[in-house]
């Protein structure tokens, strides 16, 4: 009885409109303006989805609801650079993957046509991005709460275009915001086996798109098609970025030359051997996206990989973000940021590798990845330092909105913590 | 200098008992025997550190006084006059890390058709084959976990199976040879496998198993076998008139655990499947020791305890097929609190490096949850508990007189996310330490591959 009064007045807070949110007493880390160092004890005022002001005794306008943080820490919301949030739910089951096109796909259904089936660099995942996902829940209550959703290639180098998503449960999705291909021993098996035809084929692809007229062009057998070959020809003309999951040295050099031939901004994704060509992708101002942890030689792509990769490069002036390069536990970018620290990078730069360069280089909304204002309420508040393994996210804002601290594994939690409860497992 | 005589030393005296070559002393008595000799370790002191003990408790400020590659003694006022004198005043002292959940070797880096070494996946029933014998003790791998503190692991074949094959202790540790690396004395165990592996692998063939009740048919029929295999050899025993049966390599390995030599260690996710293998283990009578990947143990943590059964856990893994989607993060600490045996287990060439961040992680999640949980009682997961589950607790896992001085010195707490493993200890020798590179070793594989470089 009482619990279910609880239940009642729960609810009603919850649908009390506040007219904002204040924060008060965190040591707040902006990341504003590149604003590495933290301000403390001040107060983060938010109001229709956005900060409105940081500081140390702002006048808290009435109305607002009042949350005390004293102690505590804020930062931007994490961005996942890298992830396939929305589009898998779980990896071993086909029926729920939704990630790529390729020939297993459509071997399945026993069509043979394969150059109808293409998509390559035509597919777009924002069709499918699935906002009942279990995974959100999962990883928003654990400060996640932005991430680049990529398409995996299926049967081409270039696996098409990805979108950003917010983590809350209006799941806002920026579509197209980046094309998607990768150069490696796996996708060479899709250009006949060598990493050289693959690189023909995409020079091939970008050099005919630049003059690319769909009445007048026809493709030779197993070239671009027409629609893949529009896809390209909007790409060049968006200026958006190609994202190349690239790990060996040789064909990240390779990249790098396209981008500049092309005329595209580039980021390299894996990028295991970046660190042997740092002062070059500083050069260019290519930023590359890396999980600190994938340091084994576990292919002839990626024999150099070593775990200090993420800060060489940031040593050496290369815009890093971090991934956590796991679907299912996007989450785990926090002990990724804590790893790089451990290996020497600053910690506020590890921090913006997760929130402000991330945003930026994705061309997430104005704001994204700070506490800057008028920057999209994202935020986290979080028991101590965000990196350690023994903290956790206490709150979670997005956009504006605390989101509910509950996901299916704090539901079975609550089943099976007390085996001996009352009511019989299928009733808790 | 003097270190390095004595190194050369050891070598020479090994290479003179006939074991560094790998050759067993006695073959059929005891194939595939170690070879292992500890290397001549000088005695240590190491004093002022954080001690985690691994039973439990937490000494702070305690020495450790290791002799002869042993630990001599624990305690505030240990004095050990001629001892080199480890001086770790704000560093942290725990037990070496076990794994025992592992394919290194089997499953080396780099991963490539020529070294795919762990899945016999052409049977369901591999009893046959040995872990040990795919292992390649050249994989870069290996000393990577050192440097994450591992220095002991459990190799077992991979999952595609029912049956997998015998798995095989190792001491973390440069070797020409796996029998250079096998844990002296370590039992061996069985690898077995529930749920979607076997039925994905043999199912997609048209082949049993093919569903749940497969699996467990498949089970029951190998051990009426070894049953009745047992019972012939030993009627042929008892009486001369009587024929022994033909030498069965798989079934020979079913025995051994049917006579509690060789200890089951058996894949499998869910609660329910967990509890129809306890059932099977009755059935035919053998024991199961650990289940590995139990990400579900703490819908039946209460069995686990009653049945004394290990659960060899991730931290966080989960979603990744159906069976590993009920994963909860408190799954360590409900099945620790329940008064069930917990490890944490790696599985992962990339977890195996930084295992103390796993039970970090999962400390963190019962403290999340409201469940007290302290780092002394969370390094347990990963040393005696573990050394338990593989059979070698009398030897290593805790730090405590008479056990190997298997040893890990930390920066900081272990439980940070910052900290990093300054030196390991097996035996007492000192095998990496992180301020000299010319105490970490490399592989026969890392030799000049450009492409591993140093940094510029």
């Amino acid at each position: 009885m009482t619990r279910r009064l609880g239940c009642l007045v729960t609810l009603l807070w919850a649908g009390v409109a506040h007219a904002g949110t204040a924060i008060v007493g965190a040591t707040v880390y902006t990341l504003e303006a590149d604003q590495a160092q933290p301000r403390e004890g001040v107060t983060v005022l938010v109001a229709d989805g956005r900060v409105q002001a940081v500081g140390p005794d702002p006048v808290i306008p009435d109305g607002y609801q009042r949350i005390d943080a004293t102690g505590r820490i804020v930062t931007p919301g994490l961005i996942e650079s890298h992830s396939q949030l929305g589009l898998v739910e779980i990896a071993g089951e086909p029926s729920t993957r939704d990630a790529s096109v390729g020939v297993v796909a459509f071997a399945s259904t026993g069509a043979t046509g394969v150059e109808r089936f293409r998509f390559g660099p035509a597919f777009d995942v924002q069709y499918a991005i699935n906002p009942n996902s279990t995974l959100l829940p999962v990883n928003r209550m654990d400060g996640v709460t932005r991430a680049v959703v990529a398409p995996l290639p299926g049967n081409d180098p270039l696996a098409g275009w990805g979108a950003a998503i917010r983590l809350d449960d209006a799941v806002g999705v920026q579509p197209r915001l980046a094309l998607f291909g990768s150069i490696g021993a796996a996708t060479a098996a899709y250009t006949g086996g060598s990493r050289s035809a693959l690189i023909q084929r995409l020079r091939e692809g970008l050099d005919g798109a630049r003059s690319f007229r769909p009445d007048r062009y026809q493709p030779d057998a197993g070239a671009y098609t027409r629609r893949e070959m529009s896809a390209l020809k909007a790409f060049l003309d968006a200026g958006v970025p190609l994202v190349l999951t690239v790990h060996r040295a040789n064909e990240i050099r390779q990249a790098l030359a396209m981008a500049r031939e092309f005329e595209f901004p580039l980021v390299i994704h894996g990028g295991s051997e970046a660190w042997q060509v740092a002062h070059t992708l500083a050069r260019h101002r290519v930023p590359v996206i890396v999980d600190v942890l994938d340091n084994l030689p576990v292919s002839y792509d990626q024999l150099g990989a070593r775990l200090d990769n993420a800060v060489l490069l940031q040593r050496a002036g290369v815009p890093v973000l971090l991934t956590a390069e796991e679907t299912q536990n996007a989450r785990l970018l926090r002990q990724i940021a804590g790893n790089a620290v451990a290996e020497g990078m600053p910690w506020a730069d590890a921090l913006a590798a997760v929130t402000a360069v991330p945003a930026r280089v994705f061309g997430l909304p104005a704001g994204t990845g700070t506490l800057g204002p008028g920057a999209p309420a994202d935020l986290v508040v979080w028991t101590d330092d965000p990196f350690e393994l023994t903290t956790w996210a206490e709150r979670v804002m997005i956009d504006g909105e605390w989101i509910p601290m509950t996901s299916r594994q704090t539901r079975l939690l609550e089943r099976y913590r007390d085996l001996e409860g009352p009511l019989p497992f299928g009733y808790r | 200098m003097a270190r390095r005589f004595r190194g050369t030393l050891a070598f020479v005296a090994a290479i003179a008992a006939g074991h560094a070559l790998g050759a067993s002393p006695d073959g059929a008595r005891e194939p595939y025997a170690s070879t292992y000799v500890p290397l001549p370790a000088e005695p240590l002191l190491i004093t002022g550190a954080t001690l985690l003990t691994g039973t439990g408790e937490r000494l702070d400020g305690a020495s450790v006084h290791v002799a002869d590659g042993r630990i001599v003694a624990v305690g505030p006022d240990v004095e050990a006059p001629g001892a080199r004198v480890v001086e770790a005043r704000g560093q942290w002292l725990t037990p070496g890390l076990i794994d025992v959940h592992s394919h290194l070797g089997d499953y080396p880096a780099p991963s490539i058709q020529a070294t795919a070494d762990g899945n016999e996946a052409t049977d369901p029933n591999t009893a046959r084959v040995w872990a040990e014998h795919s292992v390649w003790p050249q994989d870069p791998q290996f000393p990577l976990a050192l440097a994450g503190g591992v220095t002991t692991l459990q190799i077992l074949p991979g999952s595609a199976n029912l049956f997998g094959g015998r798995g095989v202790t190792l001491k973390n540790v440069p070797s020409r040879t796996v029998q250079g690396m096998k844990f002296p004395g370590a039992p061996h165990s069985l690898k077995m496998a529930c749920g979607e592996n076997p039925e994905r692998v043999y199912g997609s063939r048209t082949l049993a198993p093919s569903t749940g009740m497969g699996n467990v048919a498949g089970y029951r029929a190998a051990w009426a076998k070894a049953v009745e295999y047992r019972d012939k050899r030993a009627r042929a025993a008892a009486d001369p008139e009587k024929d022994a049966p033909d030498r069965d390599l798989g079934l020979d390995t079913l025995v051994g655990v049917l006579d509690g030599e060789i200890l089951v260690h058996n894949h499998c996710y869910r609660a329910d499947e967990m509890a129809m293998m306890i059932d099977v283990a009755r059935e035919f009578g053998y024991r199961i020791t650990a289940f590995h990947h139990a990400v579900e143990s703490y819908k039946i943590a209460d069995l686990l305890a009653v049945e004394g059964i290990c659960s060899a856990m991730w931290a966080d893994w989960w979603s990744f097929k159906l069976e590993a989607f009920d994963a909860v993060n408190q799954n360590v600490a409900l099945v620790d609190r329940a008064g069930a045996c917990a490890i944490v287990h790696s599985d992962s060439p990339r977890g195996i490096q930084h295992l103390n961040q796993e039970a970090a992680k999962a400390m963190a999640a019962a403290r999340r949850a409201g469940m007290a949980m302290s780092e002394a009682e969370a390094v347990r997961w990963l040393t005696l508990n573990a050394a338990r589950a593989l059979g070698v607790a009398a030897e290593t896992g805790s730090i405590e007189p008479g056990k190997a001085a298997d040893l890990v010195l930390w920066n900081r707490n272990p439980f940070s996310v910052y900290a990093r493993a300054q030196r390991v200890y097996i035996d007492g020798y000192l095998y990496y330490d992180r301020n000299d590179p010319r105490r970490q070793p490399r592989t026969d594989f890392d030799l000049d591959q450009t492409a591993r470089g140093s940094a510029p």
